[in-house]
């Protein structure tokens, strides 16, 4: 593999990643919207951002591997183009598919990354051979995250649910930036010859868990104080993994030494 | 709920593939350096397509979002969206000269042509050595507003049409960015992150981002159109 922004070679294979990426996000999503249904509450919607961060995780490392081939256009293009894939796929989902929708969603969003990947390889000739299938992987990833955080603000998985708590009330932007942002942001602040796989990926659930406190304050306003929970959980996993996140810039730098502030007229 | 197939879902269909491909075409036309334009030491400006690309975009889809208030024309709507987005791309540029200009400190060169098409000046021996031009001159910026006359129009067409099928704002708003996302991302992978604007080589590249943005669009709308407003 040419590596021109990557560094070391991957700890976790992709398969895996993959498995544990879409099974944990619509596992999470789906058993969100089942507890929830099942008690009555909206207090099980926490477990759609956990399906949404496994989701982020499985994004970030496909971010990681075509973007090591250096794309020309920066790492941010592809996790907006990830989520732009999603945005279509999993509203047609839900608009189509009623309880089914997610599923249907991240299939045809998946399968839509794979044919622009195809078409990019073929036609505009960028030829990186992990195309097609690190754009099927975003676009899945894309997919989930959006219905995932859909489902943590609306509670349920329900269209006319969704549009009336997720888009009309503009939380949606909030949803495609960050949810962009924990995908594409952890490959672009490790990027080097000194990057590592584990270092990306921890730091991808730190990102994703900040996606998921963003999503939990919006959905105080929609599902009620119910949202705190997904609030703490995040704040949680976001202070276990960022705290392994640091752990490992130590690890991987040459020394990490505190120089203090400028002194009086030093600069 | 699948709504019932007939001639105009056709027609939708057509209208937003047209928008697609304009923003795809409109990409080609805006000036972007990347990273090397921002320390000036590359035509265009100093950020990637994709950011440029969504804030002309997204100031076309408020300044059409606000003249559908008024009228149901397409036109005038389209119009609107044009005129909004090369607003915002016009204000980036200029403000973008200014610091080249005054800040930096450095003339404004295309490196691509020896002589800028529109006003003649030479430009070689003003492009710094190991640099491959600096800031946005006379031709790049014409072809920028140009590219944002492409891609707003591109955008608020997508957005009047996705508005007319499920009548629901938000929904089409972002589904319009969706799609925007979608073929400029494409367009910048044609140009691989860098184009000076019409004048440049790769611009001769357009009709492989032109059959890609088609299909890639073509395949967006049908799925779009089938999206119902859920009220």
């Amino acid at each position: 593999m040419s590596v021109a922004a990557g560094g070391g070679a991957a700890k976790i294979d992709k398969t895996k990643l993959m498995m544990y990426g879409l099974g944990g996000g619509v596992l999470g999503i789906y058993l969100a919207h089942v507890l929830n249904e099942v008690t009555g509450t909206t207090y099980f919607s926490f477990l759609a951002g956990l399906g949404v961060i496994a989701a982020v995780v499985m994004g970030a490392d496909a971010t990681r591997r075509v973007c090591s081939y250096g794309i020309g256009t920066g790492v941010p293009s592809i996790g907006l183009m990830a989520m732009g894939m999603g945005l279509v796929a999993a509203m047609f989902g839900l608009s189509i598919g009623g309880v089914a929708g997610p599923i249907i969603g991240i299939a045809v969003s998946m399968g839509f990354g794979y044919f622009v990947g195809l078409l990019t390889n073929r036609i505009i000739k960028m030829n990186i051979p992990v195309m097609e299938e690190t754009l099927m992987t975003l676009g899945g990833a894309g997919a989930i995250v959006l219905i995932g955080l859909g489902v943590m603000v609306s509670g349920v998985i329900d269209y006319r649910t969704i549009i009336g708590n997720v888009i009309d009330t503009g939380y949606i932007a909030i949803i495609f930036i960050a949810g962009s942002l924990a995908i594409l942001h952890p490959f672009n602040a490790n990027l080097g010859p000194d990057e590592t796989q584990d270092r990306t990926l921890i730091h991808a659930v730190s990102a994703g868990a900040l996606a998921m406190f963003a999503t939990g304050l919006a959905s105080l306003e929609t599902i009620g104080s119910e949202g705190i929970i997904s609030m703490i959980v995040a704040a949680i996993v976001w202070l276990v993994f960022f705290r392994r996140f640091f752990e490992l810039v130590k690890r991987d730098s040459a020394g990490v030494k505190g120089t203090g502030l400028l002194p009086e007229g030093g600069l | 709920m699948i709504p019932p197939i007939d001639a105009s879902m056709l027609v939708h269909i057509i209208e937003i593939v047209i928008g697609g491909l304009l923003v795809g075409i409109g990409v080609h036309f805006v000036p972007v350096g990347g990273a090397p334009a921002a320390m000036a030491q590359a035509t265009g400006v100093g950020t990637g397509t994709v950011q440029l690309a969504a804030g002309s975009g997204l100031t076309g889809l408020l300044s059409a979002g606000l003249m559908m208030n008024y009228t149901d024309s397409i036109f005038l709507v389209v119009i609107s969206g044009a005129v909004g987005a090369m607003i915002m791309i016009d204000a980036t540029m200029i403000v973008g000269n200014w610091v080249y200009i005054y800040g930096v400190g450095a003339p404004l060169a295309s490196a691509k042509a020896n002589y800028d098409p529109i006003t003649k000046d030479s430009q070689a021996p003003y492009v710094a050595p190991g640099t491959v031009g600096q800031g946005i001159p006379t031709v790049c910026f014409v072809s920028g507003t140009i590219g944002g006359l492409l891609g707003g129009a591109g955008g608020s067409l997508i957005y009047y049409v996705l508005l007319k099928i499920n009548g629901d704002p938000g929904l089409s708003a972002f589904f319009a960015i969706g799609i925007f996302v979608v073929n400029a991302v494409i367009a910048s992978y044609n140009i691989q992150g860098t184009i000076e604007g019409f004048h440049d080589p790769k611009f001769k590249r357009v009709p492989r981002a032109f059959q890609v943005c088609l299909v890639a669009s073509l395949i967006i709308a049908i799925f779009a159109v089938l999206i119902s407003g859920g009220h």
